[in-house]
């Protein structure tokens, strides 16, 4: 199964949730079969592991990367890069955004709802069940809540981004998308993809899952661990 | 309980819970922030207390009014908060209350920046406060041992009654990892009513309890003072921790390297083992009481002909490792003092450049 994702998607979650690793990975994803893919970081709450970590790497696959200014790259305030509305106005054929955690993270995209008005979003909510406050359907859902008051904006689609990191197990895997699905049951919103490092992918029953299943690498890696690990 | 994944912060929050802390007062500071975040929502659900002061300056009063009182009690912070939180420090040091204090350092001096660094090696072992204390120094290289120290420091603290700083680096705080709590631990505060100004119903005389570091009799102050010494001098007798690795190899070079500084050394050592360079490392857990024996002796083994100190600072604890290896090796430091990291790549080089000289 493919996933079907296009236009303007915005990453969001609880913090912690692994959306930047999301994010990334399916800007890889979606550029490797042909697609134009743009992204941006919204990330105004995370001073580290954020899109910018990635940023050498993305630009060498060819994915157009909305960044604030090198020189306010790890300052300690909330700078959302003027490109970003125009990136929203002339968005490419997947165009990604990728914000913070909870729901303060999200506020960013309250600040941009003159440009996204009218747009058709695709506003995704990744949940890891590893996490603290979204380890149950009503975890998720809390969330959710929250996202959505502060963004002003409703979310469509869930994706469950169950790990441990380098201890994940299928179980884990599974774990994540059974919770997920009982989320989309409660609340109507569909299951666009779950997440499974490409290690695990060999040990995994496939046939259990009725939605795709996005091969993760991880690019934001701490100094002593390899990108694309 | 199965094991989570959790950012630094947020561990080191949930393990001061676990440890039995109700009384949280801090100020917020990039990267440390979402220890006040987390412990907002987490407090309440606890019965505990959380108060974001005014300042760092206020926060470091707060904790000492709760210590005082014998309570398990914890700050966390970046580096200029830590330094605003220095003169109370001081006087809990002096009064002898047990706290625990965390500091994520972010590079310095000053404002500096808000990447990783090892700056405040200075300040938590030789001060920072004004007077003549020390404070017990852990230094976590992970998630899951900064939970484990988080929750240790507690009991220190009291069994020392006095400070205890778990000091990590902006990366301990920002990265994730699975972690695991310890189970069936001891929450509750030891001692206090020997001490603590905690009411009188539980004394078993009606002898008031006085929490003070003012002595005028300048003899009182000597043997006050002379009691934290005793205090420190069994620190180093009973509380030194560190991690050999790769020390039984015959080494060439002996790193010394803390925090997850030594994270990349480690990686940097298996590299060159698989090319046939053998390279031991000795990571100070605790910084004080600084593990000198150990230090000491692995410098000294017969294959090792130099020691490198590889700190994200300037070259701080290289004085220290230099103190212990008491000029039988050459001692250099190597690092960066700027918030960027050295790589596995630069570390093998560096150390083979030691070899070629």
């Amino acid at each position: 199964m493919d996933i079907k994702l296009s236009g303007i998607v915005i990453i969001v979650g609880n913090y912690g949730s692994g959306k930047t690793e999301t994010a990334v990975n399916l800007a890889f994803n979606r550029r490797a079969v042909g697609i134009d893919v743009a992204m941006a970081d919204l990330d105004l709450v995370n001073p580290y592991f954020r899109t910018r970590e990635a940023r050498q790497v993305l630009f060498e696959k060819g994915i157009r990367l909305v960044l604030p200014e090198e020189k306010y790259m790890d300052a300690d305030l909330p700078i959302l890069a003027p490109q970003v509305a125009g990136l929203i106005k002339n968005p490419a054929e997947l165009t990604i955004l990728d914000a913070g955690g909870d729901d303060v993270g999200s506020i960013v995209l309250a600040a941009l709802a003159d440009s996204l008005a009218g747009r058709q979003i695709n506003l995704i909510q990744v949940v890891n069940p590893l996490r603290p406050f979204t380890e149950t359907v009503e975890g998720c859902m809390r969330i959710r809540e929250e996202i959505e008051y502060s963004s002003k904006l409703k979310i469509t689609g869930l994706v469950s981004n169950a790990n441990l990191m380098d201890e994940t197990t299928p179980d884990i895997i599974y774990k994540g998308y059974d919770l997920i699905q009982e989320v989309s049951e409660r609340t109507g919103i569909g299951v666009e993809f779950i997440t499974a490092h490409g290690d695990l992918l060999p040990d995994l029953d496939l046939t259990r899952f009725k939605t795709p299943v996005l091969p993760i690498l991880r690019w934001l890696v701490p100094p002593w661990k390899r990108q694309g690990s | 309980m199965a094991k989570v994944l959790m950012k630094g912060n947020e561990a080191i929050g949930e393990a001061a819970i676990r440890a039995g802390c109700k009384n949280y007062f801090a100020y917020p500071i990039t990267p440390q922030s979402e220890v006040a975040e987390y412990l907002a929502k987490r407090m309440p659900e606890v019965d505990g207390v959380f108060v974001q002061g005014e300042s760092e300056v206020a926060v470091g009063y707060m904790i000492f009014g709760a210590a005082g009182c014998g309570e398990r009690v914890m700050t966390t912070s970046s580096s200029p908060g830590i330094s605003l939180m220095s003169e109370a420090l001081s006087y809990i040091a002096g009064a002898r209350c047990p706290a625990v204090f965390v500091n994520i350092m972010r590079g310095g001096p000053g404002l500096g920046g808000i990447l990783p660094s090892q700056g405040d090696y200075f300040q938590a072992t030789k001060g920072g406060g004004h007077g003549d204390y020390r404070l017990l120094v852990m230094a976590p290289e992970g998630v899951q041992e900064a939970v484990e120290m988080t929750m240790k420091a507690f009991n220190l603290a009291e069994k020392y009654r006095g400070p205890v700083m778990i000091l990590g680096d902006g990366l301990i705080g920002q990265m994730m990892e699975p972690v695991e709590f310890p189970e069936n631990f001891d929450t509750t505060p030891t001692n206090k009513d020997d001490w603590a100004t905690s009411g009188m119903d539980t004394r078993k005389s009606d002898k008031k309890n006085i929490v003070k570091s003012l002595f005028l009799d300048p003899k009182a102050l000597n043997d006050h003072n002379l009691l934290l010494k005793s205090n420190y001098e069994r620190m180093k007798q009973e509380e030194i921790l560190y991690e050999g690795y790769n020390t039984d190899a015959d080494y060439k070079v002996l790193i010394v390297s803390y925090g997850t500084m030594s994270r990349v050394c480690k990686t940097a050592i298996d590299t060159m083992k698989a090319q046939g360079l053998e390279i031991g490392m000795i990571r100070p857990q605790t910084l004080f009481p600084f593990p000198e024996k150990a230090v000491h002796e692995a410098a000294v083994k017969a294959s090792c002909s130099h020691v490198v100190s590889i700190e994200l600072n300037m070259g701080q604890m290289v004085e220290d490792v230099d103190r212990c290896v008491k000029g039988q090796r050459p001692v250099t430091w190597y690092g960066e003092c700027g918030g960027d990291i050295p790589t596995p790549e630069e570390i093998i080089d560096h150390v083979k450049s030691l070899l070629n000289n």
